[in-house]
């Protein structure tokens, strides 16, 4: 009996001191959401993009410089009461330069050339999305999403709903969510030959996902995510050579999409490094016959008390829509056609490197991307290389606050 | 026939449940950078590149717009 009872005050104290350490901010593992964020922060963080001018030799007409884009993002996230949170993210883009227009056949038997449109091209966008989280008990959590983005020549509106339950006895969390988008494109020139006055379209995204403690320095996700689009999915900026006319037509896609997403994440804790080991796989599939693998490898490494160091690889390859062509010798019997490097076959590799230096409640980060597809880098064999593929280099500086 | 893999390996995740950690045993899974997305600005914008510069997007979650990107 004195011993059942020593027991029993020995297992509530392991429950007391449990509860008490689950209280303690940073104590919840951060691949679970069980409550809400601790302090309010404040993120900021400026980038610049930008794109390898296109060769020469694949060059048959329009500006050989490409895009650039400078981003400002900014992030606010805050407790609100006892038992919710609060997000906003902001966003500003200024875009300059060049873009694929469409592709000419090459002289002689030779690759096809790309034309690319004058680069006149200087657009703006703005982009804000909110979230309000609620946990309504160290189990059960919801958030609600809101976001508007405006364009000279697009708006979007987004909303979405997210649900997370945990099953501490298993360390199982599961996170299911619906999200809409509706969108509206105003083409810039709509006098143009072919070049449409406006459309919209509308985007319908549902997921779920299984995060899974697997033991004290290893967690795993899994997750399953369908997209639904709908309306003009085509783009009014680009054209399709025509050989049968020797002339252009306007790209012309499917006006429905669907997509399915399936993704696994593993977050993996080395002690005797002191870093991280973060492993992304996602598979890609949908009704315009593309299919990709993106494999995303990331070591987050500790340097003394205050520096990290953060070398990324990720690798992408697609297989091409079956509308796609880097031009049609006449029309398909569908009417479908595109010229569109990015529903063409290619892979992709980007090398990341991140710095961050950390003052306690200031820290700074320095990320350097440099991303480059190619269609040897394809999974399957291409005969013929898009000439439009891209090149590009990203520079970013971030700033965290804790306030 | 393609998803048959991915779909079954996400099925069968709860398979690996584990027994429940103390609290004290959960400080390396508490470290920032074990976090699914460490820097959400971070990730965030390079999900919007990729997404305007590759034919797939899409991941584990409801937020987001469109985009007139090309």
């Amino acid at each position: 009996m004195k011993s059942k009872n020593a027991r029993g005050h020995s297992a509530g104290a392991f429950k007391a001191l449990s509860a008490a350490a689950l209280a303690i901010p940073g104590i919840v593992s951060q691949v679970q959401a069980a409550a809400p964020v601790a302090e309010a922060e404040l993120d900021y963080k400026a980038s610049a993009y930008r794109e390898a001018d296109i060769e020469g030799s694949k060059l048959a007409a329009g500006s050989a410089s490409r895009y650039e884009i400078d981003t400002h993002q900014l992030r606010f996230i805050s407790p609100l009461g006892r038992a919710s949170d609060l997000a906003v993210d902001l966003s500003y883009e200024t875009m300059s330069g060049a873009s694929p227009w469409f592709i000419m056949p090459g002289t002689g038997g030779g690759k096809p050339v790309q034309v690319m449109s004058g680069a006149s091209i200087e657009e703006e966008r703005k982009d804000i999305q909110t979230s309000i989280g609620h946990y309504f008990s160290q189990k059960v959590s919801a958030k609600v999403l809101l976001g508007f983005s405006t364009e000279n020549d697009y708006q979007a509106v987004n909303m979405g709903v997210e649900a997370s339950i945990e099953i501490p006895a298993r360390e199982l969390t599961v996170t299911a969510g619906i999200g809409f988008s509706d969108d509206e494109i105003e083409p810039t020139d709509p006098g143009m030959p072919d070049r449409i006055d406006s459309a919209t379209r509308t985007s319908t995204t549902a997921f779920v996902a299984i995060a899974q403690v697997l033991n004290n320095r290893t967690a795993v996700q899994g997750g399953l995510t369908l997209v639904n689009n709908d309306g003009y999915l085509s783009d009014p900026y680009k054209k399709v050579w025509r050989e049968d006319l020797s002339n252009t037509v306007a790209d012309k896609r499917p006006n429905e999409r669907q997509q399915v997403i399936a993704s696994a994440r593993l977050r993996h804790y080395v002690p005797s490094l002191r870093g991280a080991l973060h492993v992304d796989y996602r598979f890609f599939d949908d009704d315009w016959d593309v299919s990709s693998h993106t494999v995303d490898l990331a070591w987050y490494q500790n340097i003394g008390d205050n520096w990290q160091l953060t070398p990324s690889l990720r690798y992408y390859g697609q297989s091409q829509a079956y509308f796609y062509g880097p031009f049609f010798y006449s029309a398909r019997d569908d009417g479908y056609a595109s010229s569109d490097y990015r529903l063409s076959p290619y892979g992709a590799l980007s090398f990341r490197l991140r710095l961050e230096r950390n003052w306690g409640e200031f820290s700074a980060n320095f990320e350097w991307e440099s991303y480059r597809a190619a269609a040897n880098l394809a999974p399957d064999d291409v005969s013929v290389e898009n000439p439009g593929l891209v090149e590009f280099d990203i520079l970013s500086l971030g700033l965290n606050f804790h306030l | 026939m393609k998803l048959l893999i991915p779909l079954l390996a996400v099925l069968l995740l709860p398979a690996c449940a584990t027994a429940p950690l103390d609290a004290w045993d959960r400080g390396y899974l508490a470290r920032p950078e074990m976090a699914w997305d460490p820097d959400s600005l971070s990730a965030s914008q390079r999900s919007h590149v990729y997404f305007s510069k590759e034919a797939s997007s899409g991941g584990v979650s409801a937020g987001g717009g469109g985009c007139g990107c090309n």
